[in-house]
């Protein structure tokens, strides 16, 4: 039975640990291996037994996918490869593949270093995994194996992020990642094409949200900085080298220019050089994006951001500060931290999420009093501000985007059902298309019904036509022919041809059957009889009297003989092919009727 | 689109929070549940419509710490589908039940909000009497052990239904053919109406049809159409009536004989859909009033010393969002479909447009000291 499964990977029905296997026309694949970021025990790991208990994943797996960088895309990679053991192909896109490691490296420090955890993957780790990386471009079919084949598609939401196609044949999925349908300024907005999956596989975590505006986001960062820095405060942003760092810069350029305003900003040369290397590897990534920057050849040529000294931490009056790493976990960012915690008029703005045991993270959660090396105590008076700047498709996102795909159903991973009802009744009513919604851990299987394509040979369609009655456009009509399946080709061609190319010899087969008629006249009258009496009824057919006596309807034969011991019998051979033998069998039945009398 | 990034700009100064958010449908009903959910319901004729009960992002509710709330959206917490277009919403109090009533206008629909799923289902029906073709009936909500749904079309078929068994408890008995454009329960045997052409009155159920009256107000002037809204904080008069030119009389339940106050509002041109009126009283305020429906703004109005004479007052403050961040280029500018004050935060408010936008804003008070 053709089927498409479905199985969201882990326990629990939080967002985070995304990990979906799914099973195609006999094919395996892994869609993203995230890390849950709030377990600090083996619950943190997508549960890799579902896929096979004793077995080994490598021979088990076609390959894995990764969608994008984020930590719960691809935060249990290296466990997965190293430790649990994994060694095929993992396919990503190239920002992915050059951003991923960092993170995971970054993630890894943490977790080691300030967690003391002990039994995580190490950096060695991460390297032996990211050798195993296959890197795509966006639209490039790659051939995984003979039969299965995947895509990359445009998703938005950070640098690299991909949507996937999986096709096998004619059987496909899609799976979304994390998308956004709305362009923000340094990203364009997800696309793709009517590819009409089997299936669309996308998370349901924000499909129950009506996103509040790109545009009144950015007011509230501008306006924060802005309090900030008409008080003469200092305002610290910590970011990432990429992505948001460059939104949030071109945001504030835009606004200093249009205030006229004077307080410094600046952009920590670590992060200049980074940024400036990864934007002119991954430019063709942020070119998607729809509406024109003013950054024309260096992403640092902004009229008022400068490069940062450490030396400018100190310097009295009002700033605003872009410097890594995002998490508060370590160097530059927590040294300028440091030093302006404690005044009340400063503010620290953090743009994303921070893993547990960063600082970051502790001043998200309320902390105030922070312990620092050599048991210091850190008194946080400065303002904390946490801002979601990472964009994500809503309830309006994802029916737009299921609209251009054209799946023929819809499946959405990490919700309760129960809370996705509605949702669930919109997509099936709005969009035709049936809907499914698995719990983590439960498989969901899709019939199908793939398309199998046969070419008819040319000789046999002609024979067909030939004969006679021409075909009713929309009707069936019934062929016989002979199917020869090799190398994955399919034809159908006429028993005689296939014979030829399989150089086997054709059989007759023949039977003949004898009726019995009380008819005391001699072989040749009985004939006529005979001959007459079928020419009458059988209107339709070509009924003929050989000069031999014998008498023959289309193909078939019939001939008059007389019995052995009784002379007022007469014996009728009827004689057909297995061709014919339905008219064969009527013409039996019809002669055993008997003959009408003979008239003069 | 230059005008939008100066209005963001210029936003930064005139509101403390803005949210901006873009329903599926555009809606003509924001109904609060608690003070942390709002009901929204779509007005298509042609097609299915929405109603959804949407919780408020998290960084509105919360009390402390917004700093640290990074949730900006709402949240999509039961959602159910209508045939027919739905005009108003009303809750009924301590129920899950919702009373709806539009066009067609031969229904009013009772819904329920599931407890164990996110559905809102359909229940029952009630048959409204007086069936005419483009009128639709008002609704109000009596709420007691047996909530009873207050609801007419013209004065004379103004009645109040049980919910449970669909008896009719109370009804008008004159056979006065005024066309309603309000109803608001006051108390659990008074409620308040108000007719298409500025007549107010309030009614005590317990006694045969004898309302404390108006004289409509617009019926020598310009006429019009008028909607009402009894409200109001502070010692003023606290029944405001909105007239689709922009005039404004206030009066004082206690005598509704004359307006106690009149103004006439900042507007450039009648109402274009005069259905859409809405005024209402700000719950933290003193004598603030918001009006909408004659463009795509919202305008905030301090009432406090006005007089009779009808002047024309300038607005506290005007919300212009829905113009300026407008997406799509039609041509048709927005116009302003309703709006309602946050239960508790003074100067909160939620405005909904035609074209589907739904904003949470508050505003600053240039007034007061900084």
């Amino acid at each position: 039975m053709p089927e498409i499964r479905v199985t969201p990977l882990g326990a629990g029905q939080d967002v985070g640990r995304s990990c979906i296997l799914v099973s195609i026309a006999g094919k395996n694949v892994m869609l993203d291996c995230g890390m849950h970021m709030g377990f600090s025990d083996d619950r943190r790991f997508p549960d890799f037994s579902y896929i096979t208990r004793n077995g080994r994943l490598t021979d088990f797996l076609d390959c894995v996918i990764i969608s994008h960088f984020h930590l719960d895309h691809c935060g249990a990679l290296p466990y997965f490869s190293e430790m649990v053991g994994y060694d095929g192909p993992i396919y990503m896109t190239h920002p992915t593949q050059a951003i991923c490691p960092i993170l995971l490296e970054d993630y890894r420090k943490i977790a080691v270093d300030k967690k003391g955890e002990a039994n995580f993957f190490t950096s060695q780790m991460i390297k032996d995994c990211m050798k195993k990386v296959v890197a795509v471009h966006l639209h490039q079919t790659v051939q995984v194996d003979d039969e299965l084949e995947i895509k990359a598609y445009y998703a938005g939401h950070v640098l690299g992020a991909a949507m996937f196609q999986i096709k096998v044949g004619s059987e496909s999925v899609v799976y979304t990642g994390d998308y956004n349908m709305t362009p923000d300024r340094h990203l364009g907005a997800a696309w793709i094409d009517k590819c009409r999956p089997n299936l669309l596989i996308t998370e349901s975590t924000y499909a129950t949200t009506i996103r509040d505006s790109k545009r009144c986001r950015e007011r509230d960062f501008l306006k924060k900085v802005h309090e900030a820095v008409e008080r003469g405060g200092k305002v610290l942003i910590p970011v990432f080298a990429l992505g948001r760092a460059q939104e949030l810069c071109i945001l504030l350029e835009t606004f200093w220019e249009r205030m006229n305003l004077k307080a410094p900003i600046y952009f920590s040369t670590g992060l200049t050089e980074k940024a400036n290397h990864y934007y002119k590897l991954f430019i063709t990534w942020t070119n998607q994006k729809i509406r024109k920057t003013f950054v024309q050849r260096n992403m640092f040529e902004f009229k008022h951001i400068k490069a940062f000294d450490r030396a400018f931490a100190d310097n009295p009056g009002p700033m605003v500060v872009f410097a890594t790493p995002g998490m508060l976990h370590a160097g530059q960012s927590l040294q300028i931290f440091r030093k302006w915690a404690g005044n009340e008029k400063n503010m620290v703005i953090m743009p994303g999420y921070c893993v547990q045991g960063t600082v970051g993270h502790k001043i998200l959660s309320g902390q105030r009093k922070l312990e620092m090396e050599g048991r210091q105590v850190l008194e946080v008076k400065m303002q904390v501000e946490y801002m979601s700047f990472s964009a994500h498709a809503d309830a309006k996102g994802i029916m737009q985007l299921v609209g251009q795909a054209e799946p023929e159903s819809v499946l959405l991973v990490h919700g309760e059902a129960k809370k996705m009802e509605f949702l669930k009744q919109k997509i099936e009513q709005e969009l035709r298309v049936s809907c499914y919604m698995p719990a983590n851990g439960e498989t969901v299987t899709l019939p199908t019904s793939p398309s199998i394509p046969v070419g008819v040979s040319l000789g046999l369609l002609k024979r067909e036509m030939a004969q006679g009655l021409l075909p009713d456009a929309k009707k069936p009509r019934l062929l016989h022919g002979t199917l020869i399946m090799k190398d994955s080709n399919f034809r159908l061609v006429s028993s005689e041809q296939a014979l030829k190319e399989l150089g086997l010899a054709e059989h007759q087969l023949r039977f003949t059957c004898r009726v019995h008629l009380h008819d005391p006249r001699k072989e040749q009258e009985t004939a006529l009889r005979v001959y007459s009496h079928l020419k009458s009824v059988l209107k339709d057919h070509c009924v003929q009297h050989l000069p031999d006596g014998s008498v023959t309807v289309e193909s078939i034969l019939i001939q008059a003989a007389a019995h052995s011991e009784d002379p007022g019998t007469k014996v009728l051979l009827v004689s057909w092919t297995y061709q014919d033998e339905e008219l064969g069998s009527y013409l039996t039945s019809l002669l055993k009727k008997g003959l009408p009398q003979a008239s003069s | 689109m230059e005008s939008a990034e100066d209005w963001l700009v210029e936003s930064l100064r005139l509101y403390q929070d803005f949210h901006a958010f873009d329903l599926s449908g555009a809606t003509r009903v924001l109904e609060w549940i608690g003070d942390k959910g709002v009901f929204v319901a779509g007005y298509e004729s042609l097609k299915k419509n929405e109603i959804l009960h949407l919780i408020l992002p998290l960084r509105l509710s919360v009390k402390e710490n917004q700093g640290l709330c990074p949730e900006r959206d709402f949240k999509v917490c039961h959602g159910g589908f209508s045939d027919a277009s739905v005009f108003e919403l009303k809750h009924v109090p301590d129920t899950r039940l919702l009373v709806t009533t539009g066009l067609p206008g031969s229904y009013l629909h009772v819904w329920q909000v599931a407890e164990d799923s996110d559905v809102i289902q359909a229940v029952s029906t009630i048959a409204v009497p007086e069936k005419e073709g483009g009128l639709w009936p008002r609704v109000a909500i009596f709420s007691s052990m047996a909530p009873g749904v207050l609801h007419g079309v013209r004065l004379r078929s103004l009645k109040v239904v049980d919910l449970e068994s669909q008896k009719t408890t109370y009804t008008s008995g004159v056979s006065d053919s005024e066309e309603l454009s309000s109803l608001q329960v006051l108390a659990a045997d008074t409620f308040a109406f108000s007719c298409a052409s500025g007549r107010l009155g309030l009614v005590d159920i317990r006694q045969k049809w004898a309302p404390s009256e108006t004289i409509s107000p617009g019926a020598g002037a310009a006429g019009g159409r008028w909607c009402a809204e009894v409200g109001g904080r502070g010692p003023g008069p606290s029944i405001a009536s909105l007239g689709s030119n922009g005039q404004l009389c206030l009066f004082d339940p206690r005598d509704l004989s004359h307006p106690v106050s009149s103004a006439q509002c900042s507007v450039s041109a009648p109402s274009p859909d005069p259905e859409l009126l809405r005024v209402t009283w700000a719950p933290g305020l003193d004598n603030c009033l918001a009006i909408s429906g004659f463009d795509g703004t919202v305008q905030v109005y301090d009432a406090t010393s006005w007089d009779g004479a009808g002047r024309q007052v300038e607005p506290l403050f005007t919300h212009r969002g829905h113009i300026f961040l407008e997406d799509n280029q039609t041509d048709t500018a927005p116009l302003v479909t309703t709006h309602t004050w946050h239960p508790h935060k003074s100067r909160t408010l939620l405005s909904a447009a035609s074209d589907a936008s739904l904003h949470v804003w508050d505003w600053v008070d240039t007034r007061a000291a900084h």
